[in-house]
């Protein structure tokens, strides 16, 4: 076969692959859309970054947690005791930095008091209360008797001294906030016979000045010149509650939350102090602030620290509460 | 009959050829076809709508950044009108489908029309639009982060800490300080998004919308959320009569396929919540298997978590996500 022979055909392959690819493209240029002018992909790249994205915006810096936990020694030493009895809701370890604190002045504290009596008593005889001179009550949830708060003014009235860290009704457990239950922690009946209660709702605050790192977790400041806020300017609490002075109670309010605070429930703001002092009684609506995340935050470790020195610095005689009822029997269930 | 034959073999090698060649002609022909077209239709300015239906989870905001960059890099495409009903999703990929809008909203005007919900991570990713459309149901809001992390996980954290040898003290571990940081860290961005793009809109204080509140229609046009009542033809108007590129109604409109829930879903209701305590959610670490996993999620999502049992029922309009909607308002 000659070339000529090989040429034709090819000759005829080229020319139908370009009229079938020609006629495509006048096709597409004619009956297509515009664009597709391969512009590189470049002129569509736009990188952004947001103003309100950068650090200086949006990182959030939490207090620092440093300072010391220490109790003013006052010489003598006092015996503490750490309720254990009516269902309070702290870890052991929660404790153990202000154990530490107190034996370090030479101070002795039991974390609960052994038993005693009965088996299903839950609160404290005056005969147990005789025997220490301060009493630390931290989240209870069980109940105190009548007999029990007589006993514990008794004590406060004598000189003993009493540092109860309450806490608001709170949904806990359950599967979820419609399931859950709500405790209502038991502090008030022995509040009450202090002329304080403990208001019902939780406090927040969403200006970011007036909050650690949490809308619930609130500043307070002092607002008393009491030895128990001396050398602190600003407590923080994780969930604090507030606190009502009942009827024409000499309680001293301590700690306020700062301005801008609400309910969390109703969302009123107002005045809400969180700690407060009747004579030998304090009552701060904030368990949490003994929590190891907490202690150091703000001022705390110093609140912490006068509320021990508070507890160590009483002047109660031995025979305070008296034991003499001849039908002395453990505190009700 | 050599000529014949001759002849009747050069027909067939022709007929081979020509066969040949239409083949790789045909084969040749889309690639040439495509490279004459554009992405749009027949030379008509175009309104894209683009359509979200499911949480802000990866796979759906995948889907929608792919339809947003289609928009922004198609020469036709003058205006987007993104039609949303969405109750968020997580917080990474609720942040990409912000910024894809708003990289879209720099090139185009991007009005929003809340077909049922664009709420949280939803809102997120509206915040750009040149504006906001609403009917009475639609859902608006819900600003704020929320996080789910093991109780365990917080709790035991000390404890589970000295199971394992580590090289520093905060490595695999997690305390509820560094939570609650991150996640304030996670809120500033998001308010803060809302505010610089609503901001002039808006009646409500920083702090009032940081409360989280979800708020219907007639209530976002009042307090700014929303700017207006209107249809989803409403919000197409409003595009066309935005864009410079369109004048009167000489305009196209395409609807882009609708972007619902794949496979993915919002997962805080597939472990038991153990405990909710203000926005942490806590959930049993049932998962045992799984020697080290992600230890907190952060989700924008509006909605409240889901009891024991309820989350099999699905939650309507929200597709596979978190949550029913509940209201807070």
């Amino acid at each position: 076969m000659a070339l000529r022979d090989f040429l034709k055909p090819l000759g005829v392959f080229v020319a139908v692959v370009l009229v079938v690819v020609a006629g495509t493209a006048l096709a597409g240029l004619a009956f297509g859309s515009s664009g597709g002018d391969g512009a590189p992909d470049g002129e569509d790249i736009d990188g952004q970054a947001p103003a309100q994205y950068q650090p200086d915006n949006v990182a959030h810096e939490d207090d620092p947690e440093n300072g010391t936990l220490a109790v003013d020694g006052g010489g003598e030493d006092k015996r503490v005791l750490v309720d254990t009895r009516h269902a309070n809701q702290f870890d052991g370890a929660d404790v153990d930095p202000l154990v530490e604190a107190l034996v370090r002045e030479g101070h002795t504290v039991d974390v609960g008091a052994g038993s005693e009596g009965s088996g299903f008593e839950t609160g404290y005889t005056n005969a147990t209360l005789q025997r220490y001179d301060a009493l630390l009550v931290i989240a209870p949830t069980g109940s105190f008797s009548e007999r029990e708060i007589d006993g514990l003014e008794a004590f406060a009235e004598g000189g003993g001294r009493i540092v109860v860290l309450g806490e608001p009704r709170q949904f806990s457990g359950g599967g979820s906030l419609s399931s859950g239950s709500s405790v209502r922690p038991s502090a008030d009946a022995l509040a009450a016979a202090f002329g304080l209660r403990i208001g019902s709702e939780t406090l927040y605050n969403l200006d970011d000045d007036a909050n650690d790192n949490n809308y619930e977790s609130v500043y307070g400041t002092t607002t008393g010149g009491d030895a128990l806020t001396a050398g602190v300017e600003r407590v923080q609490f994780d969930t604090a509650g507030y606190l009502v002075r009942t009827g024409d109670s000499d309680a001293e309010m301590l700690v306020r939350a700062v301005d801008g605070t609400r309910t969390a429930d109703r969302g009123v703001a107002g005045e809400y102090d969180v700690a407060a002092r009747n004579g030998n009684f304090v009552l701060v609506a904030d368990a949490s602030l003994v929590e190891r995340s907490e202690l150091f935050d703000a001022h705390n470790e110093r609140f912490v620290g006068n509320l021990l020195t508070f507890l160590v610095s009483g002047d109660k005689p031995d025979d305070v509460p008296p034991t003499a009822t001849p039908d002395e029997d453990p505190g009700g269930f | 009959m050599p000529e014949q034959a001759d002849a009747s073999a050069t027909a067939v090698v022709y007929v081979v050829v020509v066969v040949v060649a239409v083949l790789i002609g045909t084969v040749l022909a889309p690639v040439v076809w495509s490279a004459t077209q554009g992405d749009g239709g027949d030379g008509d300015p175009s309104v894209s709508v683009i359509t979200l239906r499911g949480g802000t989870d990866p796979g759906n905001v995948n889907r929608i950044t792919d339809d947003l960059r289609a928009a922004r890099t198609n020469d036709s495409v003058e205006a987007v009108v993104l039609r949303i009903d969405s109750p968020g999703g997580a917080v990474a990929s609720s942040e990409e489908f912000y910024l894809a809008v708003n990289q879209t909203a720099s090139r185009m005007p991007v009005v929003a029309y809340v077909e049922g919900t664009a709420a949280s991570g939803g809102y997120y990713g509206i915040a750009p639009a040149d504006s906001i459309f609403v009917k009475p149901s639609s859902t608006v809001g819900s600003i704020g982060v929320v996080v789910q992390a093991p109780l365990s996980t917080v709790e035991e954290a000390g404890r589970t800490s000295r199971t394992f040898l580590r090289t520093g003290p905060d490595k695999a571990t997690v305390s509820k300080d560094s939570i609650r940081n991150q996640m304030e860290t996670l809120h500033n961005a998001f308010l803060d998004t809302v505010l610089t793009h609503r901001g002039d809109e808006l009646s409500l204080t920083r702090s009032e919308v940081a409360l989280g509140r979800a708020y219907l229609g007639p209530t976002a046009v009042r307090n700014g959320f929303a700017d207006e009542t209107g249809d989803l033809d409403a919000a197409i108007e409003e595009a066309a009569s935005l864009a410079d590129g369109i004048d009167g109604d000489g305009y196209d409109v395409a609807f882009r396929e609708p972007v619902t829930p794949a496979e993915t879903s919002v997962t805080l209701s597939d472990a038991d919540v153990a405990r909710v305590e203000g926005n942490v959610v806590y959930v049993d670490a049932t998962d045992e298997g799984d020697q080290f996993r992600e230890p907190v999620r952060y989700y924008a999502v509006w909605g409240i978590p889901v009891a024991d049992g309820e989350s099999a029922s699905g939650s309507g309009t929200a597709g596979n996500a978190t949550a029913t909607p509940g209201g807070d308002d």
